[in-house]
């Protein structure tokens, strides 16, 4: 249903969506054909003999590699310290980035004075932050949290004061003339006016959170998939770190797909 | 006037409130640049009758609409309902505004609930209470919609219908039909005169629309261009109960030009006005 969605939006996008049904089985088909050329191409480079040994491992042996990182318990608990350091950042970062969003949206004087740091900052790469939190919080968890907490708190404030301040005036005037409580106000026109952009900048956030989290792993950690990805390069296993990208690649896919799906922002 | 008025409609209606807006005045910025939007505004609305207040644009009539609602405090003169002064939005008026208002999170018949769930109503009488106004406004079957699946005539129906869901002694309402088109807007008109006719219902009406005017109102206040003052106060002596087979009696033609000789004196004050603003390129 959700990539259905989600072509279908894409298309639209793209002005493609004319042929409405058939056009859909369509790009489903291109889709499904870039896949498999890709596949083929590789598999034949992988044969060839072109390329050192290795550097581009044969797909057998990455599903193999797959197979046997699935089965691997290292890899749940790798995962699951990763897990923990996303939804940490988020819930931190997140939880910040809303409060402070809705105090830069709804005060003009605030917003003015302040948000420009915030969007100069906001693009900033925040790994260039991390030696200052392995300082503050150790080689542990604790400093890819931290990280991940700055780099999606940036989206969120953002993406939150914006919601802010697009709400519809004249919705507020509704309110008042029905002489809606203050907590009315807020519980009823505000939250649900501003529930998309919210949750879309979460989503992002999620985004952000996950590169930031993986990327700090691969530098200094001693645990996380991208501790794991690291590892597994050094050992220049080279079906297993394809596999694990693989993983990875797939698990935020999900990820993103189910925060889409909970939200409501699914396109 | 107003006594008398009451007593020939019948005793209940005494209680009735009545609008009064007595000298209002209303003036934005300070110094040399200041304009002056409403100026000694003054006319009153009796119980069950419906006055438009008709002037070109810039005559100050959306401001004396948010004067009259209670969501522009600070202003001169007063504006009274049951001989008070109102202090913020009275719970006698309600309001319909002229931009999209309906809420675009909420299907249709929650959307017509909001004003009781804020008041507290149960949720099976306030289903019932707004399948009632749905119902009146002809948007029957379309209660589970979303606004968005909607027309801008049916959306602007459902924001009446939620503004009378509330029962407002007074409905009051700025161009609700202004973004709508000719034959929707007089079929909108007749809906209008028959739900005013079966409620009973008193209405103050803010337009720039003269056919629109003429068509639903007992009165008509005339507002002049910046300063907006009262220029004229014209009763449409047109009979009731009235549809928009109204507009091709020679009684419709007779008010429609006579108004029209006054408004053209102020549109057209505006128009230069607006011109020789774009002109000096003070304006974009």
């Amino acid at each position: 249903m959700a990539a259905t969605g989600q072509v279908k939006d894409f298309t639209a996008t793209m002005g493609w969506a004319r042929g409405g049904r058939s056009s859909l089985r369509s790009t489903n088909l291109i889709r499904i054909g870039l896949l498999l050329g890709m596949g083929i191409g590789w598999e034949a480079l992988s044969r060839s003999g072109l390329l050192f040994r290795d550097v581009v491992p044969s797909l057998f042996s990455i599903w193999a590699a797959i197979w046997k990182l699935v089965m691997n318990p290292a890899f749940y608990a790798n995962l699951q310290v990763t897990a923990w350091e996303i939804f940490a950042s988020l819930a931190i970062g997140g939880g910040l980035g809303v409060a402070v969003g809705i105090i830069l949206g709804a005060n003009r004087f605030l917003g003015a004075a302040y948000e420009p740091y915030v969007y100069y900052l906001a693009p900033t790469p925040r790994i260039i932050f991390f030696p200052v939190m392995i300082m503050w919080f150790g080689v542990g968890v604790a400093s890819k949290i931290a990280l991940g907490a700055l780099s999606c708190f940036f989206t969120v404030a953002l993406s939150t004061a914006g919601g802010m301040r697009e709400i519809d005036k004249v919705l507020i005037r509704v309110g008042r003339s029905f002489r809606a409580t203050p907590w009315q106000m807020a519980m009823k026109i505000y939250l649900p006016a501003m529930r998309v952009p919210v949750l879309n900048g979460i989503r992002l956030g999620f985004g952000t959170a996950t590169v930031t989290a993986l990327l700090a792993e691969t530098k200094l950690s001693n645990q996380g998939l991208g501790f794991m990805i690291m590892q597994i390069y050094s050992r220049f296993d080279m079906p297993s770190l394809y596999g694990l990208l693989i993983i990875v690649f797939i698990l935020a896919g999900v990820g993103n797909l189910i925060l889409g799906k909970a939200t409501g922002t699914s396109a | 006037m107003t006594l008398a008025s009451t007593a020939t409609t019948g005793a209940p209606s005494g209680q009735r409130p009545q609008l009064v807006i007595d000298k209002v005045f209303k003036q934005f910025g300070v110094g040399p640049g200041a304009v002056t939007a409403v100026d000694h505004v003054s006319f009153d609305v009796k119980p069950g009758e419906f006055v438009s207040v008709i002037g070109p644009s810039g005559c100050g009539k959306s401001t004396l609409f948010n004067i009259i609602g209670g969501l522009l405090d600070e202003y001169e003169g007063d504006v009274l309902i049951e001989r008070e002064r109102i202090a913020g939005p009275h719970k006698a008026v309600g309001m319909v505004f002229q931009e999209e208002s309906t809420f675009p999170w909420r299907n249709v018949i929650d959307n017509v609930a909001f004003p009781l769930e804020l008041q507290g109503v149960n949720k099976s009488e306030r289903l019932d209470r707004a399948h009632h106004f749905i119902d009146l406004v002809g948007l029957k079957g379309f209660e589970r919609l979303m606004p968005s699946a909607l027309s801008g005539g049916m959306r602007q129906r459902v924001s009446i219908a939620r503004t009378l869901v509330s029962q407002p002694q007074i409905l009051l309402m700025d161009e609700p039909f202004a973004a709508l088109d000719e034959q929707t807007r007089l079929l909108l008109g007749d809906k209008i005169t028959q739900i005013q006719q079966d409620l009973n219902q008193t209405t103050l009406l803010i337009t720039h629309n003269l056919t629109e005017a003429v068509q639903l109102s007992d009165r008509i206040v005339v507002m002049t261009y910046r300063p907006g003052k009262v220029k004229r106060i014209v009763d449409i002596d047109l009979p009731r109960p009235r549809s928009s087979d109204v507009v091709s009696s020679d009684a419709f033609g007779h008010y429609v030009a006579e108004i029209w000789a006054d408004l053209r004196e102020e549109a057209s004050r505006g128009m230069a006005d607006s011109e020789s603003a774009r002109r000096g390129g003070s304006r974009g």
